[in-house]
């Protein structure tokens, strides 16, 4: 029993099989339910159910109309997904002994953390999705918006790790040169069992909650809440962050990440074209200038913030409090989008007219399906280029030169 | 060299409360101002700069020597190429 839970819990387990197994519970996810795996927008709700507490009542405002604000998270089928992926990660960090409450040192890291948020909620919504609707479960929906994204947030995290290296981001570590005795452990934190019992309680919760739903007759609620967990403990076991995909491919020339996010999503398409192909109806966006600015705002944001909303989702939820901050902006910035969208004419002048482009009408089926595989490729290459370049410039840095010294 | 008999080290570098990218950051850049081949210590414990510490130092070809692990947070011994 020890070992089997030491394998499963001891390690984290490997991106790509994680991202498999997440493409094809997001193909299913669609085809049961019709809508996708996605969190933003019922970020943006939640921006709008505070507003309602405050007394003000955005339900007359154009976006709030067109994503239906109705009720609270726990009557939306939206909700019950996003509560079920922060419980999943939860009961995991738990389950594998990785909670713990943890502040920043540098108090900077809040401020960015806020304003990195902001930028990536209001670029997500601009975009109609965020990592998931408008990237991982976008693309396999054959809808051509999923494209424009991509090409924004590469190019937007590009530019965002040319910033996070800059002294004002960065800050300085606590860093100790001369010869010293190594730090003792203390054991404090070794083998606490009382994690691995809050977390299989926190399950039994769950389990609970979902049951309750099934008897309410709410079915969809029920799914929701047991896919977004299973979606949970996949992000947090496997370490899923978007942003360290792209980011660490131009920091570290690390493809690592980013070659499992195009597996799973490789896999997904072939599940959402059957699915699709049974009569189940795509979710198709506009393709629109405010598509692509978007993805750029949403690409510097999230590595300015250090994580995009799945990635904040469960590092919050193994403790790491600066998250909380990045949830915050998340939900400030849509709802400022929601706000924007016909208060400052955002719509009229960046979305209205814009096509919502369905490729597998467009280009027929043999055409959508060969074009976005096509998409994928491209980016696969984008990726190998990357990391063959850093290497490249590794190599030269290795001859011994007495100018090496780069710090 | 194992656990027991590494009881001194060059540097010390505590990122714990950091998160990605900067423990890994930090660590590359502690590693390149420490000198060659002297033994940094690095403190960390952001879960998944378990991940991309070991990784990334390996890359660069730095040698990780041992690893501690304390419940939540675990110490690298490196030494600088």
């Amino acid at each position: 029993m020890k070992r089997w839970y030491d394998r499963v819990f001891g390690e984290f387990w490997g991106a790509t099989p994680v991202l498999v197994v997440a493409g094809v519970f997001a193909s299913f996810y669609f085809g049961l339910t019709g809508t996708l795996w996605a969190v933003t927008g019922e970020f943006t709700r939640w921006g709008g159910n505070v507003l309602q507490l405050v007394g003000v009542d955005p339900t007359r405002w154009a976006y709030f109309q067109a994503i239906h604000l109705k009720g609270g998270p726990l009557q939306r089928t939206d909700g019950w997904l996003v509560l079920g992926m922060l419980w999943g990660s939860l009961c995991a960090a738990l389950l594998g002994g990785h909670f713990k409450i943890r502040t920043p040192r540098q108090k900077r890291r809040w401020l960015w953390s806020f304003i990195g948020g902001l930028m990536a909620g209001f670029g997500t919504r601009l975009a109609m999705g965020c990592n998931l609707a408008a990237f991982f479960t976008g693309l396999p929906q054959f809808s051509l918006h999923a494209w424009l994204f991509i090409a924004g947030t590469v190019l937007g995290t590009y530019i965002g790790v040319r910033l996070a290296v800059l002294p004002a981001f960065k800050g300085k570590p606590r860093l100790e040169i001369g010869l010293r005795r190594v730090q003792s452990l203390d054991g404090s934190g070794t083998a606490r069992p009382w994690q691995m019992y809050a977390g299989l309680a926190g399950v039994l919760v769950w389990v609970v909650c979902v049951g309750w739903t099934m008897r309410d007759h709410r079915p969809l609620m029920g799914l929701a809440a047991l896919f977004g967990a299973a979606f949970g403990v996949l992000i947090q076991r496997g370490q899923i962050c978007f942003t360290s995909g792209l980011r660490d491919l131009w920091l570290f020339g690390n493809g690592r990440m980013a070659k499992a996010i195009l597996a799973g999503m490789a896999i997904q398409c072939v599940g959402t074209a059957v699915f699709i192909d049974r009569g189940v109806q795509p979710v198709i966006h506009w393709a629109s200038l405010g598509t692509l600015i978007g993805g750029l705002m949403f690409g510097v944001g999230i590595v300015i913030a250090g994580g995009c909303e799945t990635g904040w989702m469960y590092r919050l939820m193994e403790g790491q409090l600066q998250f909380a901050a990045v949830g915050v902006g998340n939900i400030t910035g849509a709802t400022l989008l929601a706000y924007g969208w016909d208060h400052w004419g955002l719509y009229r002048a960046l979305v209205q007219g814009a096509p919502e482009v369905n490729l597998l009408h467009t280009l027929g089926w043999t055409g959508g399906i060969l074009a976005t595989f096509g998409f994928l490729g491209l980016l696969y290459v984008l990726v190998l280029w990357r990391e063959g370049a850093y290497r490249r410039r590794l190599a030269l840095r290795r001859l011994p030169s007495a100018g090496d010294v780069s710090a | 060299m194992g656990d027991a008999a590494r009881v001194w080290a060059d540097g010390r570098l505590d990122v714990r409360g950091e998160s990605c990218p900067y423990p890994e950051l930090y660590t590359l850049e502690a590693l390149d101002a420490i000198g060659s081949g002297k033994v940094l210590e690095v403190i960390t414990d952001c879960p998944q700069s378990f991940i991309r510490i070991p990784e990334s130092v390996r890359v660069h070809g730095h040698a990780l020597l041992s690893e501690r692990r304390d419940g939540t947070t675990r110490v690298y011994y490196i030494r600088a190429r």
